[in-house]
């Protein structure tokens, strides 16, 4: 469809031959595509593709990145290393539990919230728009303010919770509770972009099978589990592709709220990856955990999108 | 007829019923948004505390603000300096992403097959580490690690993604006819954009750099990597301020309270725009 658009769309062919003002714009035509996002191409090139590369490169060479040192070429022996690297398969391990904890959090959460706005009542544009703020916010800022929030002495969610009689819960340093602390954390901020996509594909859904389904006299929970969610799952689908590839890469909050602490216990692959090639300059083995990590996010990715077109 | 209509019930039974869930359904969603919302007023009540009011347990719900930890925040220290860089940081490579942004979209609105999006969609897809240890090790030898200059050329990581393809939809929307009554009339492929294109995209054009500017302002990640102490930004800044022995929350929630409040005003302006960025350009912190 789009094909036989953008070829209605073309100055007519026909014409180009009796007048040379119409060759001049189809011969424009053909060098744009190549021409106009080429200076974009460059810069793109500059800053994505050649780091990439440059990464690749580096996994394959030991350096600490040091005035004195240079980069040594050891084949594959990063990628072996990790293997036998305690610390990164718990960070691998880790990276799945918050990503897996985090999805079913927030995609029921979410696709609950939008139907909730879904219905029809006063202010729920207000609250729609009011719901965006935890995801603009600044991260950091966020991240400060939840740390302030679940103080074990003073903060106010020791207070909120011990008045229903829940004891003392040391969030963040505990390493029990930390990893689903973090992820409530993370909840809260996405799982309004949830609600809100989910929002936009429930308006988009055609209204006569519900109008068919009132009729019949179904139930609220029948028109749910056999309109609402089958026809929603390409939204749905999309929410999580988007979801998981976030899940999997988060790192600013964790870092901030808890430097991955304590111990490793918070240590995602993200995390471990911004210490190890940062903090550490072990610029070899960080860039070889950075391409592990890469290639996990693709591979999980492509084989959501492959989900995407099986049938439930 | 009569018959019909007597099986349903009085009006006034129906006129409350619906009443009654209007009213249900608001209640509900103000106790969420309430819990989603909470945590920005806490912020706000904590800068308007003060150290003895904050450390009180329990919690301190009403008392008589103080506007000193804004003082404290706004004439001590290099507060002022690190929100300019944050401003100049995220002007800049929103301003240089439009400039290359613009005619890419253009292309990939009209085209289709240039390739830039299929990289593009792989930069929404790659964890920001993977560029920042290269570009790291980069700077490092050119000398870039603390300037401006590098500063910015890695914020564009973080806002062509998002401009780009928030102008690929913009574009989209735009009937090509114009263009091609323009190209008839003999104009150029500059004349082209900058007189029909531009003006026509120009709301889209200033959503797409308003959510440029919001992804460049929130982001920690590049900046902790890249700057130094002549170009810090804020989120770094405020980062720092945790790393202290003995944490001042008072200043601190002021602080981080001016870091947010110009993110959520410019975000009130674009909120139609805000999830379809979010989608698109996903490296804010990652």
């Amino acid at each position: 469809m789009r094909r036989l658009a953008a070829l209605a769309a073309r100055p007519s062919e026909p014409f180009q031959t009796r007048r040379r003002g119409l060759r001049l714009a189809t011969s424009t035509d053909r060098w744009i595509p190549w021409v106009l996002p080429l200076p974009a191409l460059v810069l793109t090139a500059l800053l994505m593709v050649f780091p990439t590369a440059f990464l690749l490169y580096m996994s394959f060479h030991d350096w600490f990145m040091e005035a004195s040192s240079h980069p040594v070429w050891i084949g594959i022996h990063n990628y072996e290393a990790l293997l036998r690297d305690d610390r990164f398969l718990y960070a691998f391990a880790r990276t799945g539990y918050f990503t897996l904890l985090g999805v079913a959090v927030q995609i029921p959460f979410g696709l609950g919230i939008a139907l909730l706005l879904h219905q029809d009542f006063p202010g729920r544009s207000i609250v729609r728009t009011l719901l965006l703020l935890p995801m603009v916010a600044a991260p950091v800022a966020m991240a400060l303010v939840w740390v302030m929030m679940l103080d074990p002495g003073i903060g106010v969610i020791r207070y909120v919770l011990s008045s229903v009689g829940i004891p003392r819960v040391a969030w963040l340093s505990d390493p029990h509770t930390v990893l689903p602390t973090l992820v409530a954390v993370d909840s809260w901020e996405w799982i309004p972009l949830v609600a809100l996509m989910c929002l936009a594909g429930l308006t988009a859904l055609p209204t006569e099978p519900f109008e068919a389904a009132l009729l019949d006299g179904t139930s609220p929970w029948q028109r749910f589990w056999h309109l609402v969610l089958p026809m929603l799952r390409p939204t749905l689908v999309i929410v999580l592709i988007f979801r998981v590839i976030d899940l999997l890469k988060v790192v600013d909050i964790i870092y901030v709220m808890t430097r991955g602490g304590p111990g490793f216990s918070s240590e995602t692959l993200n995390v471990y990856d911004f210490l190890v090639g940062l903090f550490y300059y072990r610029v070899g083995y960080g860039s070889a955990v950075a391409v592990v990590l890469f290639a996990v996010v693709v591979g999980v990715t492509l084989l959501l999108m492959r989900a995407r077109r099986a049938t439930w | 007829m009569v018959e019909g209509f007597s099986r349903r019930k009085p009006l006034w039974t129906r006129r409350t019923r619906r009443f009654l869930r209007r009213g249900l359904l608001l209640i509900t969603s103000i106790s969420f948004l309430f819990v989603f919302l909470f945590p920005f007023l806490w912020m706000a009540a904590g800068s308007l505390k003060t150290q003895v009011q904050y450390m009180a347990y329990p919690p301190v719900w009403v008392f008589h603000p103080t506007l000193a930890n804004y003082m404290r925040v706004l004439t001590s220290g290099d507060f002022g300096r690190y929100a300019l860089n944050s401003t100049i940081v995220a002007s800049l490579s929103t301003g240089i992403s439009l400039l290359f942004g613009i005619p890419a979209a253009y292309a990939i609105a009209r085209y289709r097959r240039t390739g830039l999006g299929l990289i593009l969609l792989l930069a929404r897809m790659a964890p920001l580490v993977a560029f920042l240890i290269p570009l790291f090790v980069l700077y490092v030898k050119l000398h870039l690690v603390n300037t401006y200059t590098g500063l910015v050329a890695a914020h564009i990581l973080v806002t062509l993604p998002v401009v780009v393809w928030m102008l690929v939809g913009f574009v989209e929307g735009l009937p090509p006819d114009i263009e091609h009554a323009a190209q008839i009339d003999g104009a150029t492929l500059v004349v082209v954009l900058w007189r029909i294109v531009v003006p026509l995209t120009a709301p889209g054009i200033a959503a797409a750099a308003i959510l440029g500017f919001i992804f460049s302002w929130n982001n920690f990640l590049v900046s902790v990597v890249l700057s130094g102490d002549r170009t810090q930004t804020l989120p770094v800044a405020l980062f720092n301020y945790l790393g202290y022995q003995s944490i001042e929350w008072g200043p601190l929630s002021a602080a981080a309270s001016i870091v947010t409040l110009p993110v959520l005003v410019l975000a009130l302006t674009v909120q139609r725009y805000i999830v379809q960025g979010l989608v698109a350009g996903g490296l804010t912190g990652y």
